[in-house]
């Protein structure tokens, strides 16, 4: 015989429609938009790796400054390499203002993958980078102009060597709003004048490396044969080439955070659910002990209790996964083409995707259901027939001081008789104030940084100098020494802002896979930029580095050369307040000393206006406001449309748990409501004992939850800047953030409260007869 | 013997509360026996049948049905036993409140390897057509005879009742006594029945007297009054 049990289970579903819905929708959105996060990861991510071989990805490329000629190229493929033309020019627009990479078509390396519309296929056609175009509002059929020409856009493309548009490899932050990459024809590629081309060569292994320590070795040894035989501007091989290797890094360091965020929205409803079924086995006492004393196991009776939820659940993952296939993964998959240029990808299913949002959420749902069901259910028959289920011998009433008025009385009695329950509704409330805080907040961080970097920079510009790679040829000393004394010829200027400094990269390990690059400046004593006062020997980092790696005066802060082992112990001596970059100040002297430079070497000049006679062969890069907001700019074009979503999620999670709690809160006093109703109490009066203790819970638990929420914040964005980005941000919230986290939160109780006033309404006056039963 | 009691003890409470409910009880029940328990509140009688019921445990002494030990069944036998051989009835009649009447029934059948047809037990109790309705829409002596239903359809070998007429009204509470007098009669079920009116006792085979946790009287009925004559 069929358990008559299992006849309630439909009944209870639709005697709770509203509960089980709301719980539904959130468990179907969560799950829904993890699974097409992780579908869309994996899918997007396979299509990346395949691309390196589909596209037929360079192993690196170098550049020169006049093209190679055929015995040149010749001796550079002796050194165990394929090499190709790679010629670019950098446009700056007219018709949007930003810089456009333009490529001449390729058929051998690096190929392209065509998003949309057309290859260019005669002379003033063009095919752009499609993230680029969707952040400037490039249409096919639109007209790009530079100051050399115009192109007509027939299709937009992904190019495999540019999944991330950073113009240059050393670059923070990449920049897909204004630097993009396109492909003319050849025919057009061939108009453009020799001067301003750059000449860069892909190259590809003759035999490919076979891991990672090989391809360091075998690029090391090509970057000294090439150098012997030709002058190199650039070389970057590809496992140091951002443009390659950052969406590949970058993607799946979300994955952790989805999936927590993903646990902790079950965690939550797996108590919500245990809360309301505590609630229904209470109510139930009566009828749990007969069936008991009947004969009914304690297992039988768990099932019972335990089939909606679990139904629920496994609807909700099931919903969840469709939602997921569909459009959480085209909404995913959009928020990864509105950071990277990849190409077109497969949906994959992905068993790890489905263990994950599926089975570990039904798995948690269970283990955590049952455990607290278990707990009840463990008292005897006799209890449950008794209404009797305290655990402890003689529960008594906490004594309650005479003074306090009646009211307050009541109210404190109502809030320890739903003690669970409103702990419950102040983890839910903080859970949902840390989305939104981080939904709210992040644009306004955004804002801000980009706001204050301009005044907290150290000087308008800072000249980055760069010595042609041909300048220390070993075994051509003469040569060398020569190129040196011309390069420090040609480095001088008459600007007299200019203020020389002498720098030098190393790095930091980040996590155990990230590094971060790390400046360290060496400063003149009295500087006018960088107003250190510092003596020689004493280290100084900046605010941004201190804030982010959590150090301070007397740590000992560990750098280490690029790809070396070399590894630099220094003492900190103090912070310097400095929010742009991570890095290190010193004396020009004491950098200079470090590192065994000349006395007076230096590589670069801090000025604040422009200079304007040193040729810019010589410099490497600007550092300049554009180049210090990149990373704002980055996150917000990447992220900043995510934000909404974070903000309506989080307010469907408050709405969600104010409803289910504050629903239990008038539920388990129902009879006691119809019987202050019978004795003339009136509305308002009602709604004043039972419903003004929820409301003071909520408003406090808000006002408590935003001090915790923001220390909670500051860890994970720490977190997140260590694991997956170069750079940092300061979390700086404007109060503004916190009026409006209040507001949303109490305007969100407001429509519960609505709902409650109405259930409370309909309570009739008659249950509180029927519950003498 | 059927169901053998031997120096059954319980008390409540610790130090200076403690409460000695039951006193080295020794009680012995035939299979079939109607047996009223009679006593005023705190005389031990509810306790006693919570004992013989499973649901409690004695602190001292032996229950024995049909042989078995019940102080050596654990946790897993004890719900066994209240399964196989067990009907009970409450004062409060404890109906699920979402399942029908026949549903409510139904979930005393599905415990049995060998329930009773529902449909008769349906017309026995006079509730055949209000089988639809939900618990809510019953008065109180429909909701009794429900609550019977479903302790009887699993045909059980004790039907224990605990004030089965508690709630009720003078006219519903004799047609409760004379369901479970037509449930001992047609089925031979042994009924064990705590009640505080003196007046029931002449519908049993045998009245026992409790107080302060002891028999202070046996009494066995000679001719056994139908619930219908019965009056208080």
């Amino acid at each position: 015989m069929r358990n008559p049990l299992h006849k309630r289970l439909p009944r209870e579903l639709r005697e709770e429609a509203g509960k089980y819905l709301v719980i539904l929708l959130l468990l179907v959105l969560s799950i829904g938009f993890v699974s097409g996060f992780l579908v869309a990861d994996g899918s997007l991510m396979a299509a990346y790796e395949e691309s390196f071989e589909k596209y037929n990805v360079e192993d690196g490329h170098f550049s020169v400054r006049k093209a190679l000629n055929r015995a040149q190229k010749k001796a550079a493929e002796s050194c165990g390499i394929t090499i190709y033309d790679n010629f670019y020019r950098d446009e700056a627009l007219t018709s949007h203002d930003s810089t456009l990479r333009i490529f001449c078509r390729r058929t051998e390396v690096n190929l392209v993958c065509l998003m949309e519309g057309e290859m260019p296929t005669a002379a003033g056609e063009i095919a752009v980078d499609r993230m680029y175009a969707e952040n400037n509002g490039i249409e096919i059929g639109d007209t790009l102009a530079g100051p050399d020409g115009s192109w007509t856009v027939t299709g937009l493309i992904a190019l495999s060597d540019y999944s991330s548009l950073f113009s240059d490899n050393n670059d923070a932050m990449f920049d897909a709003v204004q630097f993009g990459v396109a492909v003319v024809t050849e025919e057009e590629f061939a108009n453009f004048s020799a001067d301003n081309l750059i000449y860069s060569y892909a190259w590809k292994y003759d035999t490919a490396p076979v891991d990672e320590t090989e391809e360091k070795e075998m690029s090391d040894a090509l970057m000294e044969a090439l150098a012997g035989e030709i002058s190199l501007e650039t070389y970057i091989p590809r496992y140091l080439n951002q443009a390659i290797q950052f969406t590949g890094e970058d993607m799946g360091s979300d994955r952790g955070m989805m999936i927590t965020l993903l646990y902790m929205v079950i965690a939550i409803l797996a108590f919500v659910f245990g809360i309301t079924i505590r609630h229904t086995i209470a109510r139930e006492a009566g009828v749990i002990g007969t069936l008991r004393a009947s004969g009914y196991t304690r297992r039988e009776l768990l099932a019972h209790y335990m089939t909606v939820p679990m139904a629920v659940t496994f609807c909700g993952a099931l919903l969840g996964n469709v939602l997921g296939y569909t459009l959480g993964e085209d909404l995913c998959a959009g928020m990864y083409y509105g950071s990277y240029s990849l190409p077109t990808y497969v949906t994959r299913w992905s068993g790890e995707a489905f263990i994950l949002t599926t089975v570990i959420p039904v798995l948690m749902m269970a283990v955590l259901d049952a455990v607290i069901l278990l707990r009840d259910l463990r008292l005897s028959p006799l209890k449950f027939l008794r209404h009797d289920l305290s655990r402890g011998r003689g529960r008594r009433a906490l004594p309650l001081p005479a003074r306090l008025p009646f009211w307050g009385r009541f109210r404190v009695r109502i809030l320890l008789q739903n003690a669970g329950g409103y702990l419950m509704m102040f983890v839910g409330i903080v859970f949902a104030n840390l989305l939104l805080m981080f939904g709210l907040g992040l644009p306004a961080v955004l804002d801000y940084y980009q706001e204050t970097i301009e005044e907290n920079r150290l000087s308008e510009y800072q000249y980055m100098l760069q010595m042609p790679l041909d300048t220390e040829k070993e075994g051509r000393k003469l040569e060398s020494t020569l190129s040196l004394l011309y390069f420090s010829y040609a480095v001088q200027t008459e600007n007299e802002d200019a203020e020389k400094f002498s720098a030098y990269t190393l790095t930091l390990q980040q996590t155990e896979t990230r590094t971060e690059e790390v400046t360290l400046y060496g400063v003149e004593p009295d500087s006018r930029y960088v107003t250190l006062d510092a003596a020689d020997g004493e280290i100084y980092i900046s605010s941004a580095y201190a804030d982010k790696y959590l150090v301070g005066a007397g740590d000992t802060i560990t750098l280490s050369e690029l790809y070396e082992d070399t590894e630099y112990d220094l003492t900190v001596t103090g912070v310097y307040d400095y929010e742009g970059a991570i890095c290190v100040f010193m004396t020009r002297s004491t950098l200079n000393a470090l590192f065994g430079l000349e006395e007076d070497y230096f590589c670069g000049y801090f000025s604040d206006t422009e200079i304007t006679d040193i040729d810019e062969a010589y410099i490497g890069s600007v550092i300049d406001l554009e180049a210090l907001t990149k990373i704002s700019r980055q996150l917000d074009v990447s992220m900043g449309s995510m934000m909404l979503l974070v903000d309506g999620f989080a307010v469907l999670i408050f709405v969600v748990l104010i409803y289910l709690l504050s629903k239990l809160v008038v539920e388990k006093n129902a009879s006691s409501i119809s019987m202050v109703r019978i004795l003339g109490y009136t509305e308002k009066e009602i709604r004043r004992l039972y419903l003004s203790t929820t409301t003071l819970v909520v408003a406090a638990s808000l006002l408590l939850s935003l001090p915790l929420v923001y220390r909670l914040l500051v860890v994970i964005f720490r977190i997140m800047l260590i694991t997956s980005m170069t750079g940092w941000l300061p979390l700086v919230l404007e109060p503004v953030i916190y009026v409006k986290m209040f507001v949303l939160g109490m305007a969100s109780y407001g429509i519960v409260a609505v709902l409650e006033f109405r259930r409370i309404r309909r309570i009739p006056m008659d249950l509180a007869l029927k519950h003498a039963e | 013997m059927f169901l053998e009691i031997h120096g059954l003890t319980k008390s409540y409470g610790a130090g200076e509360n403690r409460v000695e409910v039951l006193k080295e009880m020794d009680l012995a029940i035939e299979k079939g026996e109607f047996c009223v328990l009679l006593g005023p509140s705190g005389s031990g009688k509810s306790t006693l049948l919570n004992i013989v019921g499973g649901i409690d445990r004695a602190d001292a002494g032996e229950i024995r049905i049909q042989g078995e030990r019940m102080a050596d069944m654990d946790e897993k036998r004890l719900t066994r036993y209240r399964r196989k051989h067990l009907g009970y009835i409450f004062q409060m009649y404890n109906l699920i409140p979402n399942l029908t009447v026949r549903e409510n029934i139904e979930v005393g059948a599905y415990l049995s390897e060998k329930p009773l047809d529902v449909e008769e037990i349906l017309h026995v109790l006079g509730l055949y057509e209000h089988r639809n309705k939900r618990p809510d829409q019953l008065s109180g002596g429909q909701q009794q005879r429900t609550a019977i239903g479903r302790a009887i359809v699993k045909n059980p070998d004790i039907l224990l009742c605990d004030e089965p007429t508690g709630a009720l009204d003078y006219k519903t509470s004799k047609e409760i006594l004379k369901l479970i007098e037509t449930v001992s009669r047609t089925w031979g079920t042994t009924v064990i029945m705590v009640t505080h009116n003196d007046a029931i006792r002449g519908m049993a085979d045998r009245v026992i007297r409790l107080r302060d946790g002891q028999i202070r009287s046996d009494e066995r009925n000679a001719h056994r009054t139908p619930a219908e004559e019965l009056e208080w």
